[in-house]
C-alpha cells in the first residue's frame, strides 16, 4: 500500500475513534456507569434517594465489548450476504444500540427495586427520557468502532475477522472511557457541593448532588456537564491511542524489512517516554499552582 | 439479605434443582439439536440455543450464590472467568470427543472450575465457603452456553465445522461476551439488599433470549442452521421474560411512579 493512503486511512480511523471515545464517555455518564455508579448506588442507603439513572452493565469495558461485538457480528453477517459496508455497519450499530437499551433498562429497574428498604422509587419518566439518549450515544460509539475495525480489515488487511476486532476495540474504548472521562463525573459533578479538590470524606459518602440548577438533577444534566470536558478529553485520549499506535507502523512499515520494523518499535518507545514526561510535568505544574489541600478551620478544631 | 452483605443468599428454588435444570436442559438441548438437525431438518437448530439458555440461567444462579458473599465489583470478573474457563473446556472437549464431545467438555470444565475454586480459597485465601462448588458450576454453565450457542449458529458440534464457522470467523467473540453477560448481568443488575431470586433469574432468561437472537442472526449465513426460526423464538422468549421481570419489579419495588418528586423526609423516617 502507498504510505500516503495508509496515512489517510489512519487519519480517518483516528477521527472515528475520537468521536467514539467522546460518545462512549457521555453514554456512560447519562446512566452513571462504572466509577460514579458506586455513589449513585450508595446514596439511597444513606437516606439520599435520587432521580439519577442507575445503569450498571458490569462496567464499561464488557458492556462496550458487547455492543461492538454484536454490531460487528451483525455487520459481518450482512456483508456476507452482499450488503454494502456503510449499510451493514449502520444496521449492526442499530441492533447493538437496541440490545444495549434492554441491558440499561433491566439494570435501572433491577437495582432500584432491590433498594426497597431504602425507599428508592422507580421513576418511569427517567426510563422513557434517558434510555433513548443512552441508545443514541451507544449507536454513535458502535458505529465509529465498527468503522475503525472495518478499515483495519478491508484496507489495512488485518488478519483478525471483523467481530473479533470490534470486540477488542470495544474493550479498549470502554477501558479508556472508564479511566479518563469518569473522573470528571464521579469526583467532581457528584460532589459539587464540597470544596474543589477536597477529596471524598467518609462522612460525605452517598451525599451526591441531587438537585439541579432547576428541578431535580438527572442523568441528562450530568451528561450536559460532562460534554464540556470529560467527554471530549476521553475522545482525544482514545483517538490518540488509535492514531499513535497505528502511526508508528504506517510510517515505518515493518513489511519493508526487519530494520524498519525495529525503528517502528523504537518510535513507539519514544512516544511512550514523551507522554510519561509530559504527564509528570503536568502533575508537577498543577501541584505548584494549586498547592496541597488545606484543612479548613472547623476541621482543624475538631482535630485539635 | 443478599447483595453487599456477607452470607448465603435466600433461595426460593433450591440450587440443586437449578443445577439439574442446567445440566439436563443443557445436554438435552445440545444433543437434541445435534440429532434433530440430522433427522428432521436444519430448522431444529434453535433447540441448541434453548439448551444454552438453561446453562445461562444456571450460571446466573451460581453467580448470585457466590457473589452474595460480598463479592461486589467482582461480579463482572466472575462472569468473564466463567466463559474463559468455558472456551478452553469447550474447544478441548469438542476437539477430542467426537460424539461424546459435549460431555467431555463438561467434565473438563468441572475439573478446571474445581481447580480454580481450590486455588481461590486455599492460595488466595478468599474464604468463601461455597467457592469450590460455585466455580465448578460456573465453569460448566459457561461451557454449556458456548456449545449450545455454537450449535444454534452451525447446526452441529463437529469440531472442524465449529472451528471454521464459529472460531475463525470471529463469532466466538459474540458468544463469549453475550453468554458472559447473560451469566453475570442478572445478579449485577439486581444487586441490592432486597434482591429476589426469581426476579434475578428472569433477567437471566431475558438476556439468554438476546444471546439466542444474536446466534440466530449468525445462523442465517449457515446452510445447516435456521436463522429465522431461532430469531423469532428468541424474540418471543425475550418478550415473555421481560414482561415477567417487569411484573416482579413492580411487585418488589418500593414504588413505581410515572413521574414525581423524591420521597419526603417524613416518608424516609
Amino acid at each position: 500500500m502507498e504510505p500516503l493512503t495508509g496515512m489517510g486511512v489512519l487519519a480517518l480511523m483516528g477521527a472515528a475513534a475520537t468521536i467514539a471515545g467522546a460518545s462512549e464517555d457521555l453514554e456512560s455518564d447519562v446512566g452513571s456507569q462504572s466509577n460514579p455508579n458506586s455513589q449513585v448506588q450508595l446514596a439511597p442507603q444513606m437516606m439520599y434517594p435520587h432521580r439519577i439513572y442507575n445503569k450498571a452493565v458490569s462496567g464499561e469495558p464488557p458492556s462496550n465489548a458487547l455492543m461492538c461485538a454484536i454490531g460487528g457480528t451483525t455487520a459481518s453477517v450482512l456483508m456476507t450476504t452482499g450488503a454494502s459496508a456503510a449499510l451493514a455497519l449502520a444496521i449492526g450499530a442499530i441492533v447493538a444500540a437496541a440490545i444495549h437499551g434492554t441491558y440499561s433498562v433491566t439494570s435501572y429497574l433491577g437495582r432500584s427495586a432491590s433498594q426497597k428498604r431504602f425507599k428508592q422509587p422507580i421513576y418511569l419518566d427517567i426510563i422513557r427520557s434517558h434510555t433513548p439518549v443512552i441508545m443514541g450515544y451507544s449507536f454513535i460509539t458502535t458505529f465509529c468502532i465498527l468503522v475503525v475495525s472495518y478499515l483495519m480489515v478491508a484496507v489495512l488487511a488485518h488478519p483478525f475477522p471483523l467481530p473479533l476486532l470490534a470486540f477488542i476495540w470495544g474493550i479498549t474504548v470502554g477501558a479508556i472511557g472508564s479511566s479518563t472521562g469518569d473522573v470528571h463525573y464521579g469526583a467532581e459533578r457528584e460532589f459539587q457541593a464540597v470544596e474543589f479538590g477536597s477529596g471524598l470524606n467518609a462522612a460525605n459518602s452517598g451525599n451526591i448532588v441531587r438537585k439541579a440548577e432547576s428541578g431535580l438533577r438527572n442523568g441528562i444534566d450530568n451528561s450536559w456537564f460532562c460534554a464540556k470536558f470529560g467527554g471530549p478529553v476521553t475522545g482525544l485520549a482514545f483517538g490518540m491511542t488509535v492514531f499513535l499506535s497505528g502511526w508508528v507502523t504506517a510510517v515505518f512499515d515493518p513489511s519493508r524489512g526487519d530494520a524498519i520494523g525495529w525503528v517502528s518499535v523504537l518510535a513507539g518507545v519514544i512516544i511512550v517516554l514523551i507522554l510519561i514526561l509530559w504527564n509528570r510535568n503536568m502533575e508537577v505544574a498543577a501541584r505548584a499552582a494549586f498547592g496541597t489541600y488545606k484543612e479548613d478551620e472547623a476541621e482543624a478544631e475538631v482535630a485539635a | 439479605m443478599s447483595a453487599g452483605g456477607s452470607g448465603a443468599a435466600a433461595e426460593a428454588i433450591p440450587q440443586n434443582n437449578i443445577i439439574a435444570f442446567g445440566v439436563l436442559g443443557g445436554l438435552i438441548g445440545i444433543y437434541g439439536a445435534y440429532f434433530l438437525v440430522g433427522m428432521v431438518g436444519q430448522y431444529m437448530s434453535f433447540i441448541g440455543a434453548l439448551g444454552a439458555i438453561c446453562g445461562m440461567v444456571w450460571g446466573a444462579a451460581a453467580v448470585r450464590r457466590v457473589a452474595s458473599y460480598g463479592l461486589g465489583t467482582g461480579v463482572p470478573s466472575i462472569g468473564m472467568l466463567a466463559l474463559g474457563m468455558g472456551v478452553i473446556a469447550a474447544t478441548f472437549g469438542l476437539a477430542v470427543g467426537g460424539i461424546a464431545g459435549p460431555v467431555i467438555a463438561l467434565v473438563t470444565a468441572a475439573i478446571i472450575g474445581l481447580m480454580i475454586g481450590v486455588l481461590a480459597n486455599k492460595v488466595l485465601s478468599m474464604g468463601i465457603p461455597i467457592m469450590e462448588v460455585s466455580m465448578t458450576e460456573i465453569a460448566t454453565a459457561g461451557t454449556i452456553t458456548i456449545i449450545g450457542l455454537a450449535i444454534a449458529m452451525t447446526g452441529t458440534f463437529d469440531f472442524p465445522v465449529v472451528l471454521s464457522q464459529v472460531i475463525s470467523t470471529g463469532y466466538i467473540a459474540v458468544i463469549f461476551i453475550a453468554g458472559g453477560l447473560a451469566i453475570l448481568h442478572p445478579f449485577n443488575a439486581c444487586l441490592g439488599p432486597d434482591e429476589t431470586q426469581d426476579r434475578t433469574l428472569m433477567v437471566g432468561v431475558e438476556k439468554g433470549a438476546i444471546a439466542m437472537i444474536v446466534s440466530g442472526i449468525v445462523a442465517t449465513t449457515n446452510p445447516n442452521a435456521s436463522g429465522a426460526l431461532t430469531i423469532l423464538i428468541g424474540i418471543a422468549l425475550w418478550y415473555v421474560a421481560f414482561s415477567g421481570f417487569y411484573d416482579r419489579t413492580k411487585r418488589d419495588a418500593y414504588d413505581v411512579v410515572g413521574a414525581g418528586m423524591l420521597p419526603s423526609k417524613e416518608e424516609l423516617e
